[in-house]
């Protein structure tokens, strides 16, 4: 559909998500966060016991609504997903993913939430903690990435 | 199960938006943090925007949480350092793999199977994490058994 296969306008894509927080809070009384998520995967993977956490079922979710984004703009297209990283070597390319995914899991773990969580829940509800969060992760991304953007050059 | 059906839903709106978005490109991220595209900011802002308004509202009307009925609360928190030495490791990692983990799941469905590592990684991150707040929580505990 033409619709999809172009980038949904910012003030549409935003003020979704922004709903997808509000319904979470009005249904389930939960507030969203994808690292969480990774948090209680990790925790059912250790310890199997009954239905798994409903944040589980929300990755699969997330997985699906990827799939869906996919194939409403003209198909899934397979491939690594990594063109665009930095380095022009493809082991340097997988290296970063390996190592900024490991960085984020045991950062986000320790302030508590990643951008999903912090950055627009916590955010949202006013949340200080979040605020320092937010500031301090957005300030590194961007320091890092002009870093690295300069040391690959 | 209710639960477990509302996560699935909302996750996929979630996942379904960041692909629609094109957030879950890396070159969107490489734009967004150096600075050349200030589409995904405004997202985020006007996302925040609507969540605040809209929670706001869910307050006011003293809404009940349709899967147990129970009021409508949340939690917010005080600034620890924890919040800001563990976002500059979360920051540097984003930088690093150009997806957060919201949109690198979503990639997962969207065919780009490069990005297991990133996923590989978050998990063992979560998991190095788990152990050394269980580390830090046994070194405080045996400090304060003395003291009692």
């Amino acid at each position: 559909m033409e619709l999809f296969a172009q980038r949904a306008p910012w003030w549409v894509a935003g003020p979704l998500i922004g709903l997808v927080i509000v319904g979470l809070l009005w249904v389930a009384n939960q507030p969203l966060g994808a690292v969480g998520a990774y948090v209680e995967l990790h925790r059912y993977f250790k310890q199997p016991r009954g239905v798994p956490p409903w944040r589980v079922f929300f990755l699969g979710g997330l997985i699906l609504g990827g799939l869906l984004s996919a194939l409403v703009a003209g198909g899934v297209h397979p491939g690594l997903g990594w063109q665009a990283g930095w380095g022009s070597e493809p082991w340097f390319k997988g290296a970063a993913l390996l190592a900024g995914g490991t960085l984020m899991g045991f950062g986000a773990r320790i302030a508590g939430g990643c951008t999903a969580g912090h950055g627009m829940c916590g955010t949202s509800l006013g949340s200080p903690g979040s605020f320092v969060a937010t500031g301090t992760f957005m300030a590194a991304a961007i320091a890092g990435a002009h870093i690295l953007s300069w040391v690959t050059a | 199960m209710k639960i477990g059906l509302a996560g699935l839903l909302f996750g996929v709106l979630f996942g379904f938006t960041l692909g629609w978005a094109q957030l879950t490109e890396q070159q969107a991220i490489r734009d967004m943090l150096l600075l050349r595209d200030p589409y995904a900011f405004l997202m985020m802002g006007s996302g925040v925007a609507t969540a605040f308004l809209g929670t706001r509202l869910l307050r006011w009307r003293k809404a009940r949480a349709l899967v147990d009925g129970k009021p409508v609360s949340w939690t917010i928190s005080a600034p620890k350092k924890e919040h800001v030495w563990g976002s500059v490791l979360f920051g540097a990692g984003w930088a690093l793999a150009l997806a957060c983990p919201g949109p690198v799941t979503a990639q997962l469905g969207r065919g780009q199977v490069g990005v297991l590592l990133t996923v590989a990684g978050l998990i063992s991150g979560v998991a190095l994490a788990a152990r050394f707040k269980e580390r830090k929580a046994n070194e405080a505990a045996a400090v304060t058994v003395p003291v009692l």
